[in-house]
């Protein structure tokens, strides 16, 4: 007899059918809203309310950040659960609603005008979030295993909807009087909502989950990660409040602390993992993803010069813009570079080569791309970033349009390398 | 080498070269130097192999794909026999399971 069966607590994978559209909007949204840059670089010497900064700004964080957490997500999320995806089906509504609404979206920003177009994007991308919320409670809700990083996820996933909520909100208020202010007005609470809620708490709770995975440490405290949680959920919780009932500056102090000592915890927890690493040799891309941890700083920086500013009646245009651009173009931008291919790399492996494994010799995942492309791509965009940086402060739009042929150019790097993934072929010896 | 047990050290021998052929496709090292096969049992009256190994992390992306291809190499290496293998976190795999060479490896 020469049965075999196998009995596991392995968590079976999500299909990359599902996964990996999201992976290719996000690539493709990357490049656009790179271009978009070029054409704008106009925009960043003015007021961070214009339609182009707002355009860019949108294809950032929904296209590319967005698009490619839903994408992580859906295949994380199982994992760190032990448990299945609850639907697929949702997961490609998710995909429609958003590869949608996204681009009516920023089609009215581009335009400002704030009639159909405007608010069918913003249903449709509520939808796809309220798509994404339901699938992973309903997964959470059935699994055994519902630890800290999981809760990150779905906590972050609640401030998401919130944050499109807020903004479905504002996009009506601009043609009809909704709220007691004028849209600007809101403009930091929607904004806060995505990237302290949204992407920080996401990135910290699978962050701290992977790094570890990746470096094989041995450093595991989830009472630290609690902290952390509790920190920065109750950061934007104050924020909230403070938004709605306070108008003094100086109250805003409080919640940048939590934020703060959130922040600095998690990189503590980056550091003592990395320093009890028994892998020696870090890759190309979990460096980027280190890298971004410390890019973390800069935005930061920029957050409690803005609030001194804020308070000295002295707000400057130019800062917010650059602290709009380092979270989106910098710390963001720079985590899903290096994150991007050391995910994809095994969604691909395992399309590719799971039903090939022990047929004869397959290549590794970090095979199926070029690292020379990746090593490329980094230093572009290091370049690009700074140089940009440079530009807004000193508004130079020389500096500025050479910067964003850099970041046009680290796209088109990161783009041609996915799709080199994306279409890789079996190759076994 | 880590401790595994078994009830047969010489057909364990011969699973454990079958298995190091079993690499971790993100670590780029074999399952038996990273200390991740915990018992290799001989039934040869029913011509049964029981084998327990475990993974890096529960959270592995990869898991499915390692225990597939540790089942297949453990079925060619011994035809006629029916393979039980089964993947376990208790106990939990520590860093301290891997082999010496697997140390060397990891901090080339």
């Amino acid at each position: 007899m020469t049965t075999t069966s196998s009995h596991t607590s392995v968590v079976q994978n999500t299909s990359h059918k599902v996964v990996l559209p999201f992976y290719a909007y996000a690539a493709l949204s990357f490049l656009a809203a790179t271009v978009l840059l070029f054409f704008s670089t106009s925009a960043f010497t003015q007021h961070y309310f214009h339609p182009q900064t707002l355009a860019v700004t949108h294809t950032m964080a929904l296209g590319w950040g967005t698009m490619m957490i839903f994408g992580a997500g859906y295949q994380l999320f199982p994992v760190l659960i032990e448990a299945r995806l609850y639907s697929n089906r949702l997961a490609g509504f998710t995909f429609v609603l958003a590869g949608a609404g996204i681009p009516l979206l920023v089609y009215a920003f581009l335009t400002f005008q704030f009639d159909w177009p405007a608010m069918a994007g913003a249903i449709l991308v509520n939808a796809a979030v309220l798509c994404f919320f339901i699938n992973l409670t309903i997964s959470f809700a059935r699994s055994k295993s519902q630890n800290v990083h999981a809760l990150f996820v779905l906590t972050s996933v609640f401030w998401l909807f919130l944050t499109t909520l807020v903004g479905l909100v504002l996009v009506l208020n601009f043609t009809r009087t909704i709220l007691a202010n004028d849209s600007l007005h809101y403009l930091s609470l929607h904004a806060h909502l995505g990237i302290v809620g949204w992407f920080l708490l996401l990135v910290m709770g699978v962050g701290s989950r992977l790094l570890p995975m990746f470096l094989i440490s041995k450093y595991d405290q989830p009472k630290t990660l609690w902290q952390i949680y509790y920190l920065v959920n109750g950061s934007l919780l104050l924020f909230v409040v403070l938004f709605v009932i306070s108008h003094s500056v100086l109250l805003f102090a409080l919640p940048v602390l939590l934020l703060f000592a959130s922040i600095l915890l998690f990189v503590c927890y980056c550091r003592n993992t990395y320093r009890q690493r028994l892998r020696r040799q870090v890759d190309e891309a979990v460096k980027i993803s280190l890298l971004s941890v410390a890019m973390m700083g800069l935005p930061l920086l920029m957050l409690a010069i803005l609030l001194v500013a804020l308070l000295t009646a002295a707000k400057d245009a130019r800062l917010v813009l650059a602290y709009g651009f380092s979270v989106f173009f910098g710390w963001l931008t720079a985590i899903i570079l290096g994150m991007t291919f050391k995910t994809l790399p095994f969604i691909v492996w395992n399309k590719v080569y799971f039903p090939l494994a022990s047929t004869g010799k397959t290549p590794n995942p970090k095979d199926l791309f070029s690292l020379r492309l990746f090593n490329s791509m980094g230093v572009v965009y290091l370049l690009g970033f700074v140089l940009f940086l440079v530009g807004i402060f000193t508004a130079n739009h020389l500096l500025l349009q050479l910067a964003t042929v850099l970041l046009v150019t680290t796209s088109v790097l990161y783009n041609v390398n996915t799709a080199k993934l994306l279409l890789h072929k079996p190759t076994v010896s | 080498m880590s401790e595994v047990i078994t009830n047969n050290n010489e057909k364990s021998r011969e699973a454990l070269t079958a298995l190091s052929q079993v690499n971790d496709p993100e670590i780029g090292l074999n399952i038996v130097d990273l200390g991740l096969v915990y018992q290799l049992d001989f039934d040869d009256e029913n011509k049964k192999l029981y084998a327990a190994m475990t993974l890096t992390t529960q959270f592995c992306p990869m898991g499915n794909s390692i225990r597939s291809s540790a089942a297949v190499v453990l079925q060619q290496a011994f035809p006629g026999y029916e393979v039980l293998l089964e993947v376990v976190f208790e106990p939990a795999w520590t860093a301290a399971r891997i082999s010496d060479e697997g140390r060397q490896f990891l901090n080339r």
